[in-house]
């Protein structure tokens, strides 16, 4: 078949719509700007709540789609309207024109420098959940001592929740993230105290409430309800984390080895760009709007344009490949319907 | 010259005496109950001000220079400038030269000295000597075309304020109006009177030109009562309304100057000092430009000249919102032309509400501190030689301990350039008391400023570094240290780098300084911060500066406003500074640093930071 498609993101969306639309016998064609596929995930180690290895996923998902046209390290230069389609110029040099373009651009993580009292940036014992990731998957980070791993801390809602960074929804996933961190770090230092400071924990997908359960129980890592009021950094450079414990209304100070930031999801600045591109909404909590945040959540305001995974707000793994399969479905009824 | 009526009277003069008798008692029993209203010994002050030659001088030098004048207003435009000091100059000269007409042409005034030099021309006929006159009757007509000039530009100023380089202005109030309306309308009626009369009391250029241009209307005699009565009844409005207007600010004006000069501060919320300010607002609207709540239009009626007519009117609920929204930056202050202090006037009151708790700080123990902060008490005692340094103390205070980066390259510093210091908060402080106080709170702020105090007096330093100007403001307007020096860190980096302490290197990086409310119009440190970065790096302008900087938008001082609303103060702000394409923000202010980094396009960093990154090891033993 003729018709050109473009999948913008590289992400496990990207591929997912790619591999349903191969299936279905298009041809499509996926522009990342990274020099490698899969995305967030692909930095990840093991996905929630089974622990399997995002390597599989993302591997499953590049092989399934190697048939499309794949771009690397390229962007969108601009995007031109035209009658009832776009001709989208690459930073390659090429040109398309196409009738259909699948939005999946994703997320950025917040900066977690931006939440000076954390210490990112200034201190050397704090890391994000991305950097833990990173040190899961290649075992290289110098903030993680093997020989002193005595007191772990996590903070949850980093830059999500949180008014004043700019950021004032919930990024869904990261409870369960920090869960699961903690349950893996706990996994290799069995001696270390592991603690969660949280303001509520969202345990809402499937299986979360018993894994929540099991870093308690079989785990013995501590959840302290209060937000982090401030860190500081002793003279042996480990963090002093003060913060205050709601449930016992008392303040609590603990000094820690490593102390992790669960950094939020916030919408990828070139998402935006490219929204302004085709002259897309962007709602109001910062990410692409929808034709309808209930029914139509896959599909934007503009005929053609359609959305899949996490550049309309955070979302899970299965989440956002359900949503890339049905925008695969939207997108196979569109060409139909002009048949 | 000669008297034209025997009886000297006519009924035309009765408005205005009316008017100025009653506008004078107003005045008179004002001034009585503001005197009366302030503490004994800001009382005695006053007096005594009153005599001493020195406040002597500066009070009639400011009275002219602020209230006929208006300098500080040339200063901001010169065509508002112009406006109001050719009203307020001109008419006091018209006053004055009237006066002087009455004392060299008439005798035995009695009762008709109250209007003589008002209605002079009516009464007092020009004879054959009245050359000697002529400078007179010259003066008279100058100073008359000085007014209507002004009066002219007043008119074209309610139209169209930006060619006085107002964007906005203030919405008079009713009265407001009718005095405005009668204020312009004395003059050109007093035209209109004098060239009536001008062929039988003389004049100069103008009513007389007048006169003869349109001689068969202006000659007619019978016209010449009503033009008479016009002018005196425009006047006995203007007084009759001016004690329930923004002209009060012109009797006001006059008794705040000496107030201030005597060195006295606001106490009572709404009496003495305070109610003097407040009646000194003449609603002129340069602290609505200033406002940096003004962003998109909003919060136009939070301003100063707002709350002073609130204050007027006794309207509490919203006397209340406008106290309690201020940011407390202090622009309003800093551009107001006759020193209505809007932030102290919020924060007075502020203190009178009264709060059925409070916190308690009497159990905090400053044992625990006093100890970790005291190692040079025991270089005392143990007599180890006293280094040629100064010993610091430096108290990074709560705001500090939010931005850590600040912390920890203001003690990278102190180390290179080998200063002897101590952390007063390494492990946690107490509060300065500043926000506290911010809230009107004043009785727990001073029970903060105690302990602390305490904890500074024991430590045997001689030397207190602040790295926060909000902290910096209240150590050194309510603390009482003997011996210690209370310094920020932006001028005892600029002491260490002119002392030759601290080796800098300077990059072609463009550095823009944002002036913190609080170190600039708080403290009045404008210089230091910009020497030490010049150091480093090129500075360069924001396009408000120094006492017009604008806020950042994080102030403590707002009781209620969100963080939605303070979004487009930050930006406009950030708007602001980048005016010159600065590579980086520079502040000197853990707010600032935490409330631009938050929406910056470019980075923001602390002069510490800045300080930290250029200098060296280079330390002069």
């Amino acid at each position: 078949m003729k018709e050109n498609i473009v999948i913008i993101g590289g992400g496990i969306a990207g591929l997912e719509v790619a591999v349903q639309l191969l299936d279905l016998g298009y041809k499509p064609i996926v522009i990342e700007k990274r020099d490698r596929l899969g995305g967030h995930v692909a930095d990840w180690n093991l996905l929630f709540p089974d622990m399997i290895p995002a390597r599989d996923v993302v591997g499953n998902l590049i092989a399934r789609a190697s048939e499309a046209n794949i771009f690397l390290n390229t962007e969108i230069s601009f995007v031109n309207k035209l009658k009832d389609s776009y001709n989208i110029m690459l930073s390659n040099g090429i040109s398309i024109n196409t009738r259909i373009i699948v939005m999946t651009t994703g997320f950025a993580l917040f900066d977690a420098a931006k939440k000076e009292e954390y210490g990112y940036g200034v201190y050397d014992q704090v890391m994000t959940n991305k950097d833990l990731e990173h040190w899961f998957n290649t075992g290289d980070d110098k903030r993680v001592n093997d020989s002193a791993m005595n007191a772990v801390g996590f903070v949850h809602c980093v830059g999500s929740r949180d008014e004043k960074a700019r950021n004032p929804q919930c990024s869904k996933v990261c409870c369960i993230t920090a869960i699961k961190q903690a349950i893996e770090l706990k996994q290799r230092f069995p001696e270390a105290m592991v603690y969660c400071f949280y303001m509520d924990l969202r345990m809402f997908g499937k299986k979360y409430e018993d894994f929540y359960i099991n870093a308690q129980r079989d785990y013995g890592i501590r959840f302290i309800r209060g937000r982090v009021s401030e860190v500081s950094e002793n003279i042996d450079g480990r963090v002093i984390v003060k913060a205050e414990d709601t449930l016992s209304g008392k303040p609590v100070k603990v000094t820690l080895d490593l102390l992790v930031l669960m950094a939020g999801i916030i919408c990828n600045t070139d998402s935006t760009r490219l929204a302004n591109m085709v002259s897309l909404p962007i709602d109001s909590d910062g990410f692409l709007k929808s034709r309808d945040n209930v029914a139509e959540i896959i599909e934007s305001p503009r005929d053609g344009i359609f959305y899949a995974g996490a550049c309309t707000g955070p979302k899970t793994v299965p989440e956002t490949l359900a949503e890339a399969r049905a925008a695969a479905l939207k997108v196979h009824l569109f060409i139909k319907g002009l048949k | 010259m000669r008297e034209r009526f025997l009886t000297g009277y006519n009924d035309f003069v009765l408005p205005f005496v009316v008017g100025m008798l009653f506008v004078l008692t107003y005045c008179l029993v004002g001034l009585i109950r503001i005197i009366a209203q302030l503490p004994a010994s800001d009382r005695k002050r006053f007096f005594l001000s009153l005599v001493t030659p020195k406040t002597m001088v500066k009070n009639v030098k400011d009275i002219f220079l602020k209230c006929l004048i208006h300098v500080d207003l040339w200063k901001r435009n010169k065509l508002l400038g112009y406006m109001h000091s050719s009203i307020a100059f001109g008419w006091f000269m018209l006053i004055v030269v009237g006066h002087i007409e009455v004392f060299l042409y008439t005798s035995h005034l009695g009762a008709k000295a109250l209007y003589y030099p008002i209605f002079f021309r009516y009464f007092v006929a020009e004879t054959e000597s009245t050359m000697k006159g002529a400078l007179i009757f010259f003066l008279m007509d100058f100073f008359l075309l000085v007014v209507l000039s002004g009066i002219v530009l007043a008119i074209i100023k309610r139209v169209r304020s930006r060619f006085f380089g107002m964007r906005r202005t203030t919405n008079p109030s009713f009265l407001d109006l009718i005095g405005l309306y009668s204020l312009w309308s004395i003059f050109p009626l007093r035209l209109l009177a004098e060239s009536f009369t001008a062929d039988i009391s003389g004049g100069s250029f103008l009513t007389k030109s007048l006169n003869y241009v349109f001689t068969e209307f202006l000659s007619n005699h019978a016209n010449m009562l009503p033009a008479w009565w016009a002018y005196s009844c425009a006047l006995g409005i203007f007084f009759c309304v001016l004690p329930f207007t923004r002209y009060m600010h012109i009797p006001a004006e006059i008794l705040l100057i000496p107030l201030r000069n005597a060195g006295i501060r606001i106490v009572n919320a709404r009496k003495g000092f305070a109610r003097a300010q407040v009646y000194s607002c003449p609603s002129c609207g340069l602290c609505i430009d200033a406002c940096p709540m003004g962003v998109m239009k909003g919060n136009i009626r939070d301003t100063t000249v707002y709350l002073n007519r609130q204050i007027r009117r006794k309207n509490e609920p919203r006397i209340e919102e406008i106290s309690d929204k201020c940011l407390l930056c202090g622009k309003c202050t800093a551009v107001c032309p006759v020193g209505v202090e809007g932030d102290k006037l919020r924060i007075a009151q502020r203190s009178t509400r009264r709060y059925n708790f409070g916190p308690d700080y009497s159990n905090i123990d400053t044992k625990l501190q006093s100890e970790r902060c005291n190692k040079f008490v025991k270089k005392i005692n143990n007599n180890v030689s006293r280094t040629d340094n100064e010993r610091v103390l430096y108290f990074a205070g709560c705001m500090t301990a939010l931005t850590p980066v600040i912390r920890k390259t203001t003690e990278s510093v102190l180390t290179k350039a080998g200063v002897d210091y101590e952390m007063m908060d390494r492990d946690g402080g107490i509060c300065c008391g500043r926000p506290m106080f911010m809230a009107g709170r004043f009785a727990q702020a001073d029970e903060l400023v105690a302990k602390n105090t305490e904890i500074i007096m024991n430590s045997g330093a001689d030397v207190l570094l602040l790295s926060c100007p909000i902290c910096y403001k209240i150590f050194r307007e309510r603390y009482t240290l003997p011996g210690i020096e209370i310094i920020h860190h932006t001028e005892y980096f600029e002491r260490l780098i002119s002392d030759g302490r601290l080796k800098m290197r300077k990059s072609s990086t463009k550095y823009v300084f944002h002036d913190p409310c609080e170190l600039g119009r708080g403290c009045g440190v404008y210089e230091q911060p910009r020497n030490v970065i010049a150091a480093a790096g090129e500075v360069v302008e924001a396009a408000r500066n120094r006492k017009e900087s604008i806020c950042c938008g994080g102030s403590l001082g707002s009781l209620t406003l969100g963080f939605d609303k303070r979004r487009a103060m930050t930006e406009n702000a950030l708007s602001n500074l980048v005016a010159a394409s600065p590579d980086r923000i520079v502040t000197a202010c853990p707010l600032c640093l935490d409330t631009f980094a938050r929406y910056s396009d470019r980075p923001v960093e602390d002069i510490a930071q800045v300080v930290d990154r250029a200098s060296g090891y280079g330390k002069i033993s």
